[in-house]
């Protein structure tokens, strides 16, 4: 099957942003992963529930959200504007559109395997001096790896299926904002099947290789 | 070395206040009367509620005045009872995971590496994974680690407990030369009364959060509290001994008592070791009031009634015979051998029923 130079775009363009999506949240998404697993502090639960709203909210009505945050009507959006930021129907959008949808997914699953760290090896790892700091990335992190490659690859395969929220940030702009899903829509409404069906196939690909992979790490980190 | 707190804690209140040499402090008690809280309270692994923790008049804790140092700070070792070894790290890398941590330089005394791995003997096991040894390996390494972090002192939480007899007859030797090599003061936790005998300069005994004595060992079981506990659990006698000559085709080697009694055990080979502990049951020595003749037993010595404490129908009677041997009888054979202080006994025991400890 030979690609068409649209196809090669249409997949490069979804796999960077995506990637960069990824690796956008992935700090924060260690440091809350941690305070959820670790910390207790008042109405705590009300964050974790805000945190976990994109994964079951309906994409669009989150899509719409953003685009009220990041609209150049709203203080955020204008205040960007003025610095010649601009979110909204361009590759920030789709950037911004799919680290908010991923978010959650990341957050979960990281905090699944922090929360897996036996927490009395992180009180000795004290007791011999270290730091909180030092724990963290001497520790707890290096035992958690593996979920947290794991939580980053479920992100970056929830990132390449984003529709909802991008088409309403982003808008459907071939050659701009036209992500995978996004061009398989398009394609299927124009009626180029074939086109679509090779994205389909693409599609199906990558994530049968992500999911693979990420549920061969978490299957690895519980067997040590 | 001055230790003071008072803990308290939710369902009780911790209150002890000791003064020791820089040797091993030992906290007996059952399962569950609130030890390892002590040592996690005095690590600052736990929230307490009030008092104080202080060390060598370093205050590591004062509800009072406010001041409550993070773990990271207190120069606190512990070994807990799992030993907790990092799973994602070399033995070498476990070993020395608190050898860099900087001191505030009140601390004159430099423990080297080097010189703790052949201590513990442990020096071929540094490029090993972590999971690739076996208990008593992973409990030395854990002891190691907190020795090369520079504590001031040292919480062993009952790092025998986790480990089949086998093992434990091998470790112990190893936490007393850590007490006579490194001049750390130890905090020990243990419901063994025989680990007690053999480590502690001192005891703690605690029942359900309370402290119910305190003192020298020998001193602190003759208390009808300590009785209490001996009398639902193992009770040994433990010697420090010298290697005579062993005979393979008898069975049995000879070894001496620093007082000089000769005692015969079971067979072993030459040893040129430093230290050699042995151990007997209280319950396999038996009192004769004459010379016993025509028995099987290897040993009989002479000596004198120091003690009897009666509880619950038993009796720990002490008796000197070079050292002081405790044998636990029926109250019962107190009272038909009209058994009494300061009265001559013969103790017997057969050589097999000895056991070594090192």
């Amino acid at each position: 099957m030979i690609l068409s130079f649209e196809t090669w775009q249409i997949t490069i363009f979804s796999l960077s942003v995506g990637l960069a999506s990824t690796l956008l949240i992935l700090p924060f998404g260690i440091a809350l992963a941690w305070l959820f697993a670790r910390k207790e502090w008042p109405l705590k639960s009300v964050l974790e529930t805000i945190v976990l709203l994109p994964l079951v909210m309906p994409p669009v009505s989150t899509g719409l959200v953003l685009l009220k945050i990041f609209g150049r009507r709203s203080p955020l959006g204008q205040w960007l504007y003025e610095r010649g930021i601009e979110i909204v129907f361009n590759w920030k959008g789709v950037l911004i559109a799919m680290a908010v949808m991923s978010f959650p997914l990341l957050v979960r699953s990281v905090r699944t395997s922090f929360a897996e760290v036996d927490p009395r090896l992180e009180q000795i790892a004290a007791t011999l001096g270290a730091s909180s700091l030092r724990v963290l990335f001497v520790i707890t992190i290096p035992l958690a790896y593996k979920g947290i490659v794991a939580g980053a690859l479920l992100a970056f395969s929830r990132a390449l299926g984003e529709f909802g929220a991008t088409i309403l940030l982003a808008g459907n702009i071939p050659g701009e904002t036209q992500t995978l899903s996004l061009a398989i829509y398009n394609f299927v409404q124009l009626g180029k099947d074939p086109e679509a069906y090779r994205l389909l196939g693409i599609t199906v690909a990558l994530a049968f290789l992500f999911v693979w992979s990420s549920e061969w790490l978490l299957r690895s980190a519980r067997k040590v | 070395m001055l230790l003071r707190c008072r803990i308290a804690l939710a369902n009780f209140e911790i209150n002890v206040d000791a003064s020791f040499d820089a040797g091993v402090t030992s906290i007996f008690g059952p399962s569950g009367s609130g030890k390892t809280t002590i040592l996690d309270a005095i690590a600052g692994l736990r929230n307490v509620m009030e008092g104080e923790i202080e060390i060598n008049g370093r205050t590591l804790f004062s509800s009072m005045r406010g001041i409550n140092l993070s773990p990271h700070q207190r120069f606190v070792g512990y070994v807990p009872q799992e030993g907790a070894l990092f799973p994602h790290l070399s033995v070498r890398k476990n070993v020395l995971f608190g050898a860099d941590r900087t001191t505030d330089g009140s601390d004159p005394k430099v423990i080297s590496a080097d010189h703790v791995l052949d201590v513990l003997d442990i020096a071929n096991l540094l490029d090993r994974p972590v999971t690739k040894l076996s208990g008593g390996e992973a409990q030395r390494v854990a002891l190691a680690r907190a020795i090369l972090s520079r504590p001031q002192l040292l919480l062993l939480d009952e790092p025998l407990a986790a480990l089949d007899v086998g093992l434990k007859e091998r470790i112990l030797p190893y936490l007393g030369r850590v007490r006579d090599e490194f001049s750390i003061p130890m905090i020990y936790v243990t419901h063994n009364l025989t680990e007690v005998l053999t480590l502690a300069g001192w005891v703690l005994m605690i029942r359900q959060g309370r402290l119910l004595a305190q003192g020298i060992p020998r001193e602190v079981l003759r208390s009808p509290q300590a009785m209490m506990q001996i009398s639902q659990a193992q009770f040994e006698n433990v010697f420090a001994v010298s290697f005579v000559e062993s005979d393979r085709s008898a069975g049995r080697t000879k070894v001496r008592l620093e007082s000089g009694q000769e005692l015969f055990i079971p067979y072993f080979p030459q040893w040129q070791n430093r230290s050699l502990q042995i151990r007997i049951s209280a319950d396999d020595i038996l009192l004769s009031t004459q010379l016993p003749e025509g028995i099987s037993a290897g040993n009989v010595l002479p000596g004198v009634i120091k003690g009897i404490e009666l509880f619950d129908g038993q009796a720990i009677v002490t008796v000197a015979a070079g050292a002081e041997f405790y044998v636990r009888v029926t109250a019962s054979a107190v009272s038909r051998l009209r058994l009494a202080e300061h009265a001559p006994v013969f103790l017997i025991m057969k050589t097999r029923s000895f056991g070594l400890l090192s």
